[in-house]
């Protein structure tokens, strides 16, 4: 058996890398809608000021969706560096369906990102426009196939266990597990939902710095339209994968809950719990609201908590708690701020509130970062199981030595970091430098070449 | 049978990737020996329409490995811990240096040294994990049991100097295809002397892999040795062929030699090793999936396949023929920042006269509560009263979202918000 601080380095290692990597499809999935759709726009209406903001999210798309691509490289071998054992047992299933993932959805992107990025005049508007939808297809194909994969690891379905390998008998119960159709569309708001703020809060920085008016306006009224039509839909799904999860995984509710006891009816807010004794050190509750949630509205119907599950199969609280935190308490003010956007536009006044303006671009990261405490509620909840009450995360590990894991976290920590300063620092240049300049004449199919610069 | 058309459909990716990335590596190790600014940022523009698609083969080899011969992948995996963990960084890195690149104006020289160097190091990196492979990994029951460096041997270190001396090869292939002026000169000249390093390197890595090898190899048998000795020969005609072709018209032979030498060198490997994927014993059929999964998998992948291929070639039909910068680098000058004169009287916020404050208050009072209702509503916290409220409302609230986005993006569009044209004048 592998030494705990191998398992706990290789966690750390596979939870960095992976927020790491979710952060990019995040935005660029949702990004790939937004730049197919005004691509297509600009080619029906001939409007140069679409062509515009393509050219601008395409700059940023390029980098992110690379690095992206690098950053889920890595995630394709981690399963087996790591977690030889787990990639033993899950092979014949999750090997699958990532390998479908792969070659239905990952070639379709690298295959068309080429020219989309670099098709500028030597290939067709139509064609152009072509590759971009061919790239939303392959970033929505990959989203729904790793959540299959994800989704299996959280409530498998459709399998039988040989010598401790697991067999597919039904590939449609695999794919399509019953957690599998709650966070499907969960997750494919988030990452919409995540672009939106982040185009959102770009666009809102120009307002504020009163440059590319029609951009920053056509753009930031697109992202605001879309939040305020998915963010209460959000808010419903959120709920009823919640709801499903506290039936499929109750250990990962009564964690996120804070609870430890089940006699409570509040809603907590912050906690400080102590794992060895089982109780809350300190906590701040709203009596009653955490009953109501829970759709009981007389406030009384109790919340569950950690204590009955066996002390051997609890998540930690921590990583729970704060993660859904993170994720829902983002959310709320993603849905406050969509909603004070559909009361500007019907005043009339969505271009001209300042502080709604510079609001929106402090919320330009929102999405970003309640994703990732969804995923860290998600992905810690389910623990101690890899293969939630299949397969323990401490007999997943591979036979390594503390030093090369030690290396191998610090080199992805070393790496990353710089990674992601790198990233910001582009944006930031890229954002600065702002949209080139089109002329009002640059219409669809005129040569690249014609268009002049500022 | 099945498990072998899995093994099969590894051999194709793996052996996609290493033209296909082989190639553009190589270029990136080729970026590190020229001095031109301009020829090295050509050699990544060129390569920043290809990688992402060439780099796809290595995940596919990756988990069609998983997949199809689980024991294999939870085997080698973790026996080539840090060389695998290296070359990864540097795929990261080089990534990054290539985007990054292709997005600045000009050439940025750490940038292109990064490239360079990550290019290097994932192909040195590479090179050792195919020569720890053929020396063989301890396992067990589908899991590594060996140490932390059992992965350097001497032989391991000879296949990393042998596969930059072939990515080297098939970048200066490329290249001839690719280029033209000094670049183009340059590949043609470097092709010769890159040819006799590959001879080399495969000679002395085919009589090592003899004593590497921990498996008897078995060439008594006259099957094995006939598709042996005919990829061999196969292999030596195409690098003639490749010989022949440097620095000659037409300028894509060079490259379809070479690709044939490094598939006939690939098909050599295997007529020597099969069954064996991992020496000295892990075999194919040891190592494979149940039959379903392969099933499953050959299914999907290989139905899928034919479809890839044909728009990659697609893609690859696009940017044919000689390399050349796009008709107008999209690339504005400076910040364009509107002259200040036009723009600012919007500036002006217009003064909120709403009425006396306590209308204001009140309304904004309001307002709040509605959110609050809303967010309660799409939190399903009715559900427990009455189980359509929450759907309804949810659906009330899109719809009302929608109209109000419609009529106030029309109201925009007819003052002329979204007007290019106006925000010039």
């Amino acid at each position: 058996m592998a030494s705990p601080a191998v398992v706990e380095i290789s966690r750390w290692q596979f939870a960095i890398t992976a927020v790491f990597h979710m952060s990019f499809p995040a935005l660029t999935v949702g990004l790939s809608v937004f730049l197919a759709v005004m691509y297509t726009v600009h080619l029906r209406t001939g409007n140069p000021l679409y062509l515009q903001i393509f050219r601008f999210w395409k700059k940023i798309f390029a980098v992110g969706f690379g690095l992206g691509v690098v950053a889920g490289t890595v995630m394709t071998f981690e399963f087996g560096l790591n977690w030889g054992r787990y990639a033993h047992a899950v092979g014949p299933i999750l090997g699958v369906t990532i390998g479908m993932e792969v070659i239905t959805a990952f070639f379709l992107e690298a295959g068309f990102i080429g020219i989309m990025l670099y098709g500028d005049g030597r290939v067709r508007p139509r064609t152009m426009a072509f590759a971009c939808w061919m790239l939303v297809v392959g970033t929505l194909l990959s989203t729904t196939w790793i959540l299959s994969a994800n989704s299996w690891m959280q409530d498998p379905a459709g399998f039988t266990e040989v010598d401790g390998q697991f067999r597919a008998s039904n590939w449609w119960h695999v794919l399509f597990n019953p957690a599998f159709a709650y966070r499907y569309p969960h997750i494919l708001l988030a990452v919409l939902i995540s672009a939106s703020w982040f185009i959102g809060g770009i666009a809102a920085w120009y307002l504020v710095k009163q440059r590319a008016l029609p951009f920053a306006r056509r753009t930031l009224s697109v992202a605001l339209g879309v939040l305020a039509i998915l963010m209460p839909v959000q808010l419903y799904v959120g709920d009823a994968t919640a709801a499903f999860m506290g039936v499929h995984q109750p250990a990962k509710l009564e964690a996120f809950e804070g609870n430890w006891k089940t006699d409570n009816n509040g809603y907590n807010l912050l906690v400080v719990p102590d794992t060895d004794k089982g109780e809350n050190r300190f906590h701040v509750e709203i009596p009653h609201l955490g009953a109501v949630i829970g759709k009981d509205l007389s406030g009384e119907a109790h919340v569950p908590g950690l204590l009955q599950t066996p002390t051997n199969d609890r998540p930690n609280m921590w990583s729970a708690f704060y993660g859904f935190r993170a994720m829902y308490f983002t959310a709320l003010a993603m849905f406050g701020m969509a909603f004070a956007g559909v009361v500007l536009r019907l005043r009339g006044r969505l271009y001209t509130a300042r502080r709604f303006h510079r609001l929106m671009v402090w919320m330009a990261p929102a999405g970003v970062v309640a994703i990732s405490g969804g995923w860290i509620t998600a992905e810690t909840g389910r623990q101690p199981w890899v293969v939630y009450g299949l397969i323990r995360t401490s007999d997943a590990v591979s036979h390594l030595s503390l030093g090369a894991a030690i290396a191998g976290l610090t080199g992805f920590v070393a790496v990353y970091a710089l990674l992601l300063g790198l990233w910001i620092r582009y944006i930031v240049r890229t954002v600065r430098t702002g949209p080139e300049h089109l002329t009002a004449d640059a219409g669809a199919g005129v040569h690249p070449s014609e268009i002049s610069h500022a | 049978m099945l498990e072998y058309a899995s093994y099969a459909l590894v051999l194709l990716a793996l052996g996609a990737y290493v033209l296909l990335d082989g190639y553009d590596l190589g270029i990136g190790i080729l970026s590190l020996l020229d001095r031109s600014d301009q020829r090295r940022k050509e050699y990544s523009e060129l390569i920043a329409t290809a990688w992402d698609a060439n780099e796809s083969w290595i995940i596919l080899a990756g988990v069609v490995l998983w997949a199809g011969l689980p024991g294999v992948y939870a085997t080698v995996l973790p026996g080539v811990y840090l060389p695998l963990i290296v070359m990864l960084l540097a795929i990261v890195l080089r990534g990054t240096a290539i985007e990054l690149q292709s997005a600045a104006s000009g050439y940025r020289h750490g940038w292109g040294l990064v490239f360079g160097l990550a290019s290097l190091v994932a192909t040195l990196c590479q090179g050792l994990v195919i020569g720890a492979v053929l020396s063989g990994l301890p396992h067990r029951g589908g899991v590594f049991t060996g140490g932390t460096w059992d992965w350097l041997t001497p032989y391991s270190v000879l296949c990393a100097l042998g596969l930059v001396t072939v990515y080297l090869l098939a970048g200066a292939a490329w290249l001839q295809d690719k280029t033209t002026g000094t670049a183009h000169a340059r590949a043609g000249r470097l092709g010769r002397p890159l040819i006799l390093a590959v001879a080399v390197a495969g000679l002395v890595l085919g009589s090592g892999l003899r004593l590497a090898d921990p498996q008897h190899l078995r060439f008594d048998q006259p099957l094995r040795a006939t598709l042996f000795g005919l990829a061999v020969a196969v292999a030596v005609v195409c690098a003639a062929i490749a010989w022949y072709g440097f620095g000659r018209r037409p300028d894509w032979r060079p490259f379809a030699a070479v690709a044939g030498t490094e598939a006939a060198g690939l098909l050599a490997l295997v007529a020597a090793t099969a069954p064996v994927v991992v020496p000295p014993d892990l075999t194919v059929r040891a190592a494979a999936s149940p039959h379903g999964s392969q099933l499953f998998l050959l299914i999907g992948v290989g139905g899928c396949m034919p479809v890839v291929l044909t728009y990659n070639i697609y893609a690859w039909w696009v940017f044919r023929g000689k390399f050349a910068q796009p008709p107008a680098t999209p690339v504005a000058a400076g910040p364009s920042r509107p002259p200040a004169a036009t723009e600012r009287p919007a500036a002006v916020v217009p003064v909120a006269g709403d009425g006396p404050w306590a209308v204001v208050v009140a309304r904004r009072v309001l307002l709040t509560l509605l959110a609050v209702t809303v967010a309660a509503v799409s939190q399903d916290v009715f559900g427990g009263v009455r189980v359509w409220i929450g759907p309804v409302g949810v659906v009330v609230f899109a719809v009302t979202a929608l109209a109000v986005w419609i009529r106030s993006d029309r109201h925009s569009a007819a003052v002329g918000e979204f007007d290019l044209q106006a925000a010039e004048q």
